[in-house]
């Protein structure tokens, strides 16, 4: 048994539900046991064109609070998940900054050391679960599904902050879903981003990177797309319409998230696994 | 009390701004002996793509001392930060921290924050999260909510006031 404080973040707590539903229901199944904590706040990641100093002291303040429980954190966004690997990384090289940022932590009875371990979904299934152990809860295989896998940015690069997947040619979710019967495959749109970071700002140009991305799945005829990430998700699957108006095209493509996929191969309950609230047209794909 | 007020508080401001005047300052003096313009960074740059922006020049122009230009442009606000050009440096430049440190000089110098960033900060400040919980519509159109869901009540910071206190200070001040 394996066990970590859930470090939500805000998008999925608040309007992703689909992906937290379907953590809760596969994990478990898989022997990790998530345990809720109150007190965390946002990672400080959107925060990062504003004030640098701001991003910096809401991740170390997410991480004491892990440390606090002495627990280490799933952390299923990668943006949050880059935060507070910067963060750890910024203070373990830093010693003036961390004394500054723990003068700071003190008013909320918090200090920060540095000894939680952060996981992200990909690698926590990957390297801790691994792939022999999911392949042992594989009730329906997924034969013949065609896959474009979407990693998000933040969980890839840049790989001199430790980034718990390739940089270049990221393969771990293409294990995962090997495991499960299905055909993830490669296509040249991989690695681009899906527009989310401007969408506070740039709205437009955030919806035309999003609709450009899909476009491109969708012409070259895959069944569906699969992500790990709540801001991603909320592009492609639901603003899908928006961003199709973006690039002219009428967008139909799947978009799951990686838990789903996985609770739909371990034969888990479709409305558990949050599988009515995504807007993309998933039923198309008769699971 | 909003991020425009926080940040156009005199003596504070003159500080954070000197900060960022100092770490651009030494961003300027490194950049000077690695960058060699070969240009991987604007090849890989995901906004480039689309809008306009050359992370290559930026590099070149904040070797140059054009400061004050690139704060008061629109084109910083443009990245997607996508770390390509972090990732693919051959020399460590990692145009994507320049850009940063350009885009909090224009918040610390009073200038207008485009978009919704200031409303994220007040979210953050009052709550802890960058929104509060939302309704989402289901396939067929039922409206839910996270409780509707079964899903339990979300993680926020337990003392608001001692949390408000902590970050307005640092939004206010530099630590």
């Amino acid at each position: 048994m394996k066990k970590y404080a859930l470090y939500p973040g805000c998008v999925m707590p608040t309007e992703q539900y689909a992906y937290e539903l379907s953590i809760r229901e596969v994990l478990p199944l898989l022997d990790v046991e998530l345990v809720d904590t109150n007190g965390f706040s946002c990672c400080g990641e959107p925060m990062k064109s504003v004030n640098k100093m701001v991003t910096l002291y809401l991740a170390a303040r997410n991480l004491a609070i892990g440390e606090k429980k002495e627990m280490d954190l799933f952390v299923p966004c990668p943006m949050c998940h880059f935060s507070l690997s910067e963060c750890k990384h910024v203070l373990s090289n830093n010693n003036e900054m961390k004394e500054r940022i723990n003068g700071m932590l003190a008013s909320e009875n918090l200090a920060y050391n540095g000894t939680s371990e952060i996981v992200h979904t990909v690698d926590l299934l990957h390297d801790i679960v691994g792939i022999d152990e999911i392949k042992k809860h594989v009730k329906k295989s997924l034969k013949g599904l065609k896959l474009a896998t979407h990693y998000g940015c933040h969980l890839i690069r840049p790989s001199e902050i430790g980034r718990p997947v390739d940089a270049e040619n990221p393969q771990k979710m293409e294990s995962i879903l090997l495991a499960l019967g299905a055909e993830p495959l490669y296509y040249p749109e991989k690695l681009d981003c899906c527009g989310a970071p401007i969408l506070a700002n740039l709205r437009e140009s955030a919806l035309t990177k999003t609709g450009q991305k899909l476009q491109r799945i969708q012409e070259q005829k895959f069944d569906a797309m699969v992500d790990v990430c709540p801001w991603c998700h909320k592009m492609f699957d639901s603003r899908q319409n928006k961003a199709g108006e973006t690039v002219a095209t009428k967008l139909e493509v799947p978009v799951l998230y990686l838990t789903q996929v996985l609770g739909i191969a371990f034969a888990v309950n479709k409305e558990k696994l949050g599988l009515n609230l995504n807007n993309s047209p998933v039923n198309k794909l008769n699971l | 009390m909003s991020i425009v007020d926080l940040t156009s508080m005199a003596q504070s401001q003159t500080e954070l701004r000197n900060e960022i005047n100092e770490r651009l300052a030494k961003l300027q003096n490194e950049i000077s002996d690695y960058c060699f313009q070969c240009g991987k960074c604007t090849a890989g740059c995901e906004a480039h793509k689309l809008l306009e922006l050359e992370p290559h020049k930026i590099v070149a122009l904040t070797k140059r001392g054009l400061i004050d230009e690139m704060v008061n442009s629109d084109v910083i606000w443009t990245c997607m930060s996508c770390f390509k050009c972090w990732e693919r440096c051959p020399q460590k430049v990692a145009p994507i921290e320049i850009l940063n440190a350009l885009k909090n000089m224009a918040v610390a110098s009073g200038k207008q924050i485009p978009g919704q960033y200031t409303s994220m900060l007040q979210s953050i400040l009052s709550i802890g999260l960058i929104q509060d919980v939302q309704e989402v519509s289901t396939h067929d159109n039922k409206i839910v909510k996270r409780e509707s869901l079964g899903l339990p009540p979300i993680s926020k910071p337990v003392d608001a006031a001692k949390f408000q206190m902590a970050l307005t200070k640092l939004a206010v001040e530099k630590v």
